[in-house]
């Protein structure tokens, strides 16, 4: 004999209040709810009611799959606020008791007999190529420095003597912040905080994160990552700009090099240039990598602009210096053959642990 | 821009460099040159033909079958569809096995059933122009069979600045800049220019008034008259082609030619739309709105510049003509505009209104108002060779009576040989300078330089503007090398990176985590997700996407969203960031936010996966950490003001001293189930620059001791919630000066024991730094630990 609905609800509804964890709730719902139902073969039955009940009959048994549905829900909350409650308790924890061994892992698929493997980090491969010539340049009596990432106009622009109406300035290149501040476009404003602090003769490098505003594609990104050189003393010449980045390019390309510089315009270096590699794809006879010029365009740099000096507060009647600036993920990714600049952001573990590289 | 050799030509004379030699020496000396592109090249085997008989084709009305000589051989049957094909005319042919300028092969054919062995060509086929207007017919005079990119004269090379290396450079921008530097490079003459100065004193002008001096230095209008509007002459064509430049009539490609030769660009207005009372150059006001030439209607805002006929707007300075004042078929008369912006202001507009043209392109290099004056003599002098009937109705009306008031800049003779590295003769210098137009001066410093008017507007201004002439002319890779002299001094040291520095390999290397960089900017998404969402920001007022505007206060929550996707490949992931956070509610002199610098791990392992507890693995990995950067960390207590993202009562704090660097604990239940991530996963998280500020720890030596130690096991129970802390320091305490070292190896729960209850199992190591210990010590130390343990609560075991 079938109970009234009105009964078996308050039955129903009792047992979901009493269920406790989400496997019962599961199986109330097939009993009740499910394909085979108890509320769902009820439905299949309407048509064997006499015409005039069904319509009544139907809204019933609909109205009463709602509140079920709603209240399995709503315990199924419950549960999770309960299960937070117990999560959130901490009666035992002791922030006294020491660790455990941190080689050990996972055992989920350990066999007994073949000791797992503790796992094994990696370094980002900016960090990895940035190291290097960290290295390269410290030894070469370089100081490795760093500025904030967030700067005002004054040490980003003006006073690397880039005007207020210059196109470098326009939002659609720089990232501005609603407190009037940027996100520092270059490492360049380094340079000034450091001739700011220290007298010259001043051997420098940063490297460091910076921001354009770009859409991000394949070969763009907004972040990037750049490392500038400064060099200022007495007497510091295009002469030794050569030297030194010739010196440079052949231990961060480990290979001899041809270099040429060419005239190339910056706001914060007169005179300016782009400086060439020959093409290490076709030793410089042309091939397409090189558009068939047999050089490659790896980084610009010039001598110091004097205002630039001045803005640093050093006497450019007395100091020259020269400045150069070099795009790591570029480096990175002509080192490593990668194609696409978004991979170094977000940590796609299949792209990271492919770098287990020592240091050289 | 496109630079063309029969161009360039008309300026200095090249014809013994090769294009490869040019494009290597502009790109040494001046700008960067991407490519060289042999003009005519790809039409190179088409020939002069001569239709000799025409008859139409039996089977189609609109075509004729030709017989068309060709060279020695017999005369060729082609069929050609074009109305103006006849008998006797000279035409293009090419011939089947070559291929027209778009790629198609031509083949030997049948159409309609007539054989075809080849194609008459017409301009728009060969790539010369747009006509489509019948094939090209060719003059009478030239003899059948010669290449008619030869008997045309067709053959051009066409080098292609790159754009970017001439931005500072307004006087690059047309073929006479590039031209000057190559007379320069290669020691040769630059042929003068025809201008023309037949002006009237007085007769029929327009008057023009400009409003703001500083926003348009120059404005020249001339009145021209008797002009006729018809094609231009076969030798403009060419040219205009040659770099890209479609041909239209006459004037325009007159106006077009001066701005590509001199880089002025000139507007041509039809004189019966210009008002009796004149031009005026204004800034257009608020709500006003006009047609450009493009057909767009452009509402303009009040940092507009106009030029207007009255008070009627007809062209937008510097950057297009307005639709109303265009040069129609009947134009006779003319009013020429000849100007110079600021290049600030066509630039802002050029920007607001995405509209880039030829004209605004070059006003926002900063033209040289000089250069307005140049343009219109040269222009008329062009006009009235291929149009003798042009006058000049009256004087060029030039209202600001600009002058350039002259610049000279001093160039010291060692100053020069400082810069470069190495000397250059006096001969040379003055050589470079006046082949650049340059007036050179010389004295007792070295050179003191009159900078013309075009390298005035913007790039020569200092002496080391003027080193670069040299040193380009030179060329750089002239310059010996030579390496740096410097004093040894030791470099000033940051902590902080070689610091950071050694945290990240540790972090690799022993705990086993990858370094990952994140974005320093956070998704709303993110920030709701840990529960950070009411902190204070810094934000992006123009950011990549509308719901990333924050700026990260702390680099954790970045690794967290790392890690979490990852879990669906991996069941265990360790990553760890090294970055920064910004704090807005701080700041330095500058008025610039506090910037942290945080380490920041996750150790993350799948609920359904056994192992160690990822906390318990962390935390040892934190403490080593500390230890092997030199600065060891006090793990003592629940952190006191957690980040919502920590588990409020399993999160320790990182303690030097007083002052709290970091934390390791358990992930916020809450932010685990909105990340997805397990509830068992471990954070830790270390400020460097906290860090920093601490006494970093020294090595001290102490005596070694002559006599043995001796190894004690101890076992405690005790209740769950007591600390191991409180058992350690009670075992230490127990055995005064023999306890050497206090180890817990192992916290015991389950069978055997109480449910309340732990085991707390050490190793205490005693020794003496006086005798032997013995037995009778151990007992001893035992008996104290047993007698006195219930102090804290504790039970000796066995």
């Amino acid at each position: 004999m079938r109970l009234p609905l009105d009964e078996r609800r308050d039955e129903w509804l009792r047992q979901i209040a009493a269920a406790g964890d989400r496997e019962q709730l599961r199986s109330f719902e097939n009993e009740v709810l499910g394909k085979d139902g108890a509320l769902t073969t009820r439905l299949r039955e309407i048509p064997k009611l006499p015409v005039e009940e069904r319509p009544q009959a139907g809204k019933a048994i609909n109205q009463l799959k709602v509140e079920l549905e709603a209240a399995v829900r709503g315990r199924i909350e419950e549960l999770a606020e309960l299960e937070l409650e117990k999560a959130l308790a901490a009666p035992d924890f002791d922030p006294t008791a020491p660790g455990c061994d941190i080689a050990s892992t996972s055992t989920a698929t350990a066999r007994v007999d073949i000791p797992l493997d503790p796992p094994v980090g990696t370094l980002h491969p900016i960090t990895i190529v940035r190291d290097e010539l960290v290295q390269l340049f410290t030894s070469m009596g370089f100081s490795w420095q760093d500025g904030p990432e967030i700067e005002s106009e004054w040490f980003n622009f003006e006073a690397l003597n880039i005007p207020g109406d210059h196109p470098a300035r326009d939002s659609q290149d720089t990232f501005w912040l609603d407190d009037g501040n940027l996100l520092r476009t270059h490492t360049s404003p380094v340079q000034i905080r450091t001739m700011k602090r220290f007298p010259p003769p001043l051997k420098v490098i940063v490297p460091g994160r910076c921001f354009r505003q770009e859409a991000v594609d394949a070969s763009h990104e907004h972040t990037f990552y750049q490392m500038e050189g400064l060099v200022v003393d007495e007497d510091v010449s295009v002469a030794n700009l050569i030297h030194t980045m010739k010196t440079c390019l052949r231990h961060v390309l480990r290979r001899e090099v041809e270099v040429r510089l060419r005239p190339g315009f910056f706001p914060f270096v007169e005179p300016g240039f782009e400086l060439d590699v020959n093409c290490p794809f076709c030793s410089g006879k042309g091939c397409s990598v090189c558009k068939h010029s047999g050089w490659i365009e790896i980084l610009p740099c010039g001598m110091v602009h004097p205002r630039v000096l001045e803005a640093g507060g050093i006497d450019p009647e007395r100091f020259t210096g020269f400045a150069f600036g070099m795009g790591l993920q570029r480096v990175v990714m002509l080192r490593y053959g990668i194609d696409d600049i978004r991979l170094f952001t977000g940590g796609d573990l299949g792209f990271l642990r492919q770098f287990e590289e020592a240091l050289r | 821009m496109n630079i063309s050799r029969k161009w360039l030509n008309r300026h200095v004379d090249l014809d013994d460099k090769s294009a490869q030699e040019i494009l290597l020496d502009l790109t040494m000396s001046t700008a960067e040159v991407e490519g060289v592109v042999a003009f005519g090249k790809d039409i190179q085997d088409v020939v002069v033909g001569q239709v000799l008989k025409r008859e139409k084709h039996p089977d189609a009305d609109k075509l004729s079958v030709c017989q068309v000589a060709v060279s020695g051989e017999e005369p060729q049957q082609i069929v050609c569809g074009a109305p103006n094909v006849r008998d006797g005319l000279k035409v293009a042919v090419i011939r089947p096995g070559s291929r027209l300028p778009d790629g198609t092969k031509i083949k030997k054919s049948k159409i309609r059933g007539a054989e075809s062995l080849g194609m008459i060509c017409s301009e728009s086929e060969l790539g010369l122009s747009d006509s489509h207007d019948g094939i090209l017919e060719l003059d009478e005079s030239l003899s059948v069979g010669t290449s008619v990119v030869d008997a045309l004269d067709l053959r051009d090379d066409i080098w292609e600045v790159d754009n970017k290396s001439i931005n500072h450079r307004p006087d690059l921008w047309g073929h006479r800049g590039i031209a000057r530097e190559l007379a320069a490079v290669y020691e040769r003459p630059l042929k003068p220019l025809d201008l023309f100065s037949g002006f009237p004193e007085a007769g029929e002008t327009r008057p023009v008034v400009i409003d703001d001096l500083e926003a348009c230095p120059r404005y020249i209008g001339l009145v021209l008259q008797g002009v006729e509007v018809k094609p231009s002459p076969q030798w403009l064509q060419r040219l205009l082609g040659a770099v890209g430049q479609r041909a239209i009539d006459l004037c325009v490609d007159l106006t077009n030619f001066v701005q590509l030769d001199l880089g002025q660009p000139m507007h041509a207005f039809d004189l019966g739309e210009i008002d009796a009372k004149g031009i005026g150059v204004r800034f257009a006001r608020k709500g006003e709105t006009m047609i450009t030439l493009d057909e767009i209607e452009r509402k303009l805002s009040t940092e507009d510049l106009l030029i207007t006929s009255g008070d009627r707007p007809v062209a937008l300075a510097g950057i297009m003509g307005g639709m109303n004042s265009m040069v129609r078929g009947a134009t006779t008369s003319l009013f020429l505009e000849s100007a110079s912006f600021k290049a600030s202001t066509i630039r802002r507009t050029s920007t607001r209104l995405g509209l880039r043209t030829d004209s605004s392109a070059r006003f926002e290099k900063a033209q040289d108002p000089g250069n307005a004056e140049t343009a219109v003599r040269h222009f008329v002098s062009l006009l009235r060779e291929e149009c003798p009937s042009v006058v000049a109705a009256g004087p060029m009306v030039d209202p600001s009576g600009w002058s350039f008031p002259g610049r000279k800049v001093p160039l010291r003779r060692d100053r020069l040989d400082r810069i470069l590295g190495t000397e250059v003769s006096s001969d040379r210098v003055r050589g470079y300078f006046e082949a650049l137009e340059f007036g050179v001066e010389e004295n007792a410093d070295g050179f003191v330089l009159d900078v013309p008017s075009f390298r005035a507007t913007k790039d020569i201004a200092i002496e080391e503007d003027l080193i670069e002439e040299v040193g380009r002319m030179i060329r750089y890779d002239n310059i010996p090398e030579r390496p740096l002299v410097q004093a040894i001094s030791v470099p000033p040291k940051e902590l902080e990176l070689t610091v950071a520095r050694t945290a990240v390999q540790l972090c690799a290397h022993e705990l086993g985590a990858h370094e990952v960089y994140n974005y320093s900017f956070v998704p709303d998404a993110l920030v709701d997700a840990v529960g950070a969402a009411d902190q204070p920001y810094v934000r992006v007022t123009n950011p990549v996407a509308p719901e990333i505007t924050r700026m990260r206060r702390h680099v954790l929550p970045s690794v967290l969203a790392a890690v979490a996707p990852n879990l669906r490949q991996e069941v265990e992931v360790r990553m760890f960031e090294d970055g920064r956070g910004v704090l807005s509610e701080h700041r330095d002199e500058h008025g610039l936010p506090a910037e942290l610098r945080e380490l920041a791990i996750v150790f993350a392992r799948r609920d359904d996966a056994a192992g160690p507890s990822p906390y318990a693995q962390l935390r040892t990995g934190v403490e080593q950490l500390g230890r092997r950067l030199g600065y060891p960390l006090e793990l003592h207590s629940l952190l006191a003001s957690p980040e919502p993202w920590c588990h409020p009562g399993k999160t320790v704090g990182c303690h030097r001293g007083e002052e709290v660097v970091g934390y390791v604990g358990h992930l916020h239940p809450r932010v685990a189930r909105a990340l997805e991530l397990p509830l068992s996963t471990a954070i830790a998280s270390l400020e460097l620059r906290a860090l920093l500020r601490t006494e970093p720890a020294a090595a001290k030596y102490a005596r070694l001791s002559e006599f043995p130690t001796q190894a004690v096991d101890v076992a405690l129970l005790v209740p769950r919630a007591i600390q191991v802390q409180t058992i350690a320091t009670f075992l230490r305490d127990a055995g005064r000066k023999l306890v050497q070292d206090v180890r817990l190896f192992e916290v015991y729960t389950g069978d055997g024991l109480d449910d309340g209850q732990k085991s707390l199992n050490f190793t205490v190591t005693l020794g003496s730094h006086d005798r032997t210990l013995t037995a009778k010590d151990e007992e001893k130390y035992l008996s104290t630990v047993r007698r006195r343990c219930e102090e804290v609560g504790a039970t000796l075991r066995g």
